[in-house]
């Protein structure tokens, strides 16, 4: 595997969910690519390296949850501007789903244990 | 404000991220693509008032390593992403070449050059772990190749026969007249 930040389970998920975060935030509207990533980086723990935030909109264009257009800009050169498709809308609704089932699965066993810690040997 | 400064942090922060992207085996224009945005983020980052060293240096850290970023355009990437490689999942020319070498048969020429050509791919493709195609191909190029070698070597023999029992059904040379 490629040296780097850790890539433990944490950071697994964290791959996982955050396409599903930007086709939310797409969900409210068009956003370009900069716009996109900073919304991301001020929800705290998020994001860790907001560079590879850029590879994942590649990824989410490339299998069409997302569409594209470029528009001109009054302060530098034309940005590129990311919409949701239907696709992408249909496997965020299926997400938000799934998750919602998973995490209150996780949490459940997570929160179980404590206060039994010093039982189990 | 030494914008000098500034942009030389920034093009070697680039310049890493573009090394990276190579190493990744990201194809050229996905790598250009992936420089262009990382460098588009960085104006946006810095745009307005003119930026001091420690806003050009916060940007640049929030980005995150070059190398992860390559890494994370790397896994995302499709095939067409992928810079070709030659051993991955190809055709091997010489097989290819050992082919139709055999078929082209030219005498013994053809089919010489088919059989090294065989026998090479077939090195070549073991030795790629078997990523390459064009075994069958190489074994068809090598059965063509010996065909053609027995073949000419039998002409030969065939016609240097000929050759050495004179001509057959004709009478004994005329005798000389004085």
């Amino acid at each position: 595997m490629e040296p780097g930040e850790a890539r433990g389970p944490v950071s697994q998920l964290r791959r996982g969910a955050l396409e599903y975060c930007v086709l939310a935030l797409l969900r409210q509207g068009e956003r370009y690519a900069f716009d996109l990533v900073r919304a991301l980086s001020e929800v705290d723990g998020l994001v860790t390296s907001e560079g590879t935030l850029y590879p994942l909109l590649s990824r989410l264009r490339r299998d069409e949850m997302v569409t594209t257009f470029w528009q001109e800009s009054e302060s530098g050169p034309p940005r590129r501007y990311y919409r949701l498709t239907d696709a992408g809308a249909a496997a965020l609704r299926d997400f938000t789903r799934d998750w919602a089932r998973f995490r209150d699965a996780v949490d459940t066993l997570l929160t179980q244990g404590e206060g039994d810690g010093h039982r189990a040997q | 404000m030494d914008t000098v400064h500034n942009d030389r942090l920034v093009e070697d922060y680039l310049r890493r991220l573009e090394a990276a992207a190579i190493a990744a085996e990201l194809s050229p224009d996905r790598r250009a693509e992936l420089v262009a945005e990382i460098r588009e983020h960085v104006r946006e980052a810095l745009s307005g008032d003119e930026p001091d060293e420690a806003a050009v240096r916060n940007v640049l850290e929030r980005l995150g390593r070059p190398e992860d970023i390559a890494a994370d355009a790397a896994d995302a990437a499709d095939a067409a992403e992928r810079a070709p490689r030659v051993a991955a999942g190809g055709w091997n020319g010489l097989a290819i070449a050992s082919f139709v070498s055999g078929l082209t048969w030219l005498w013994w020429v053809g089919s010489v050059l088919a059989l090294v050509f065989g026998y090479r791919a077939r090195h070549q493709i073991r030795a790629s772990g078997g990523s390459e195609q064009g075994a069958g191909l190489a074994t068809a190029g090598i059965v063509l190749g010996w065909v053609g070698v027995i073949l000419a070597v039998v002409f030969l023999g065939g016609g240097a026969l000929t050759v050495l029992s004179g001509p057959a059904p004709s009478g004994p040379p005329p005798l000389p007249t004085p």
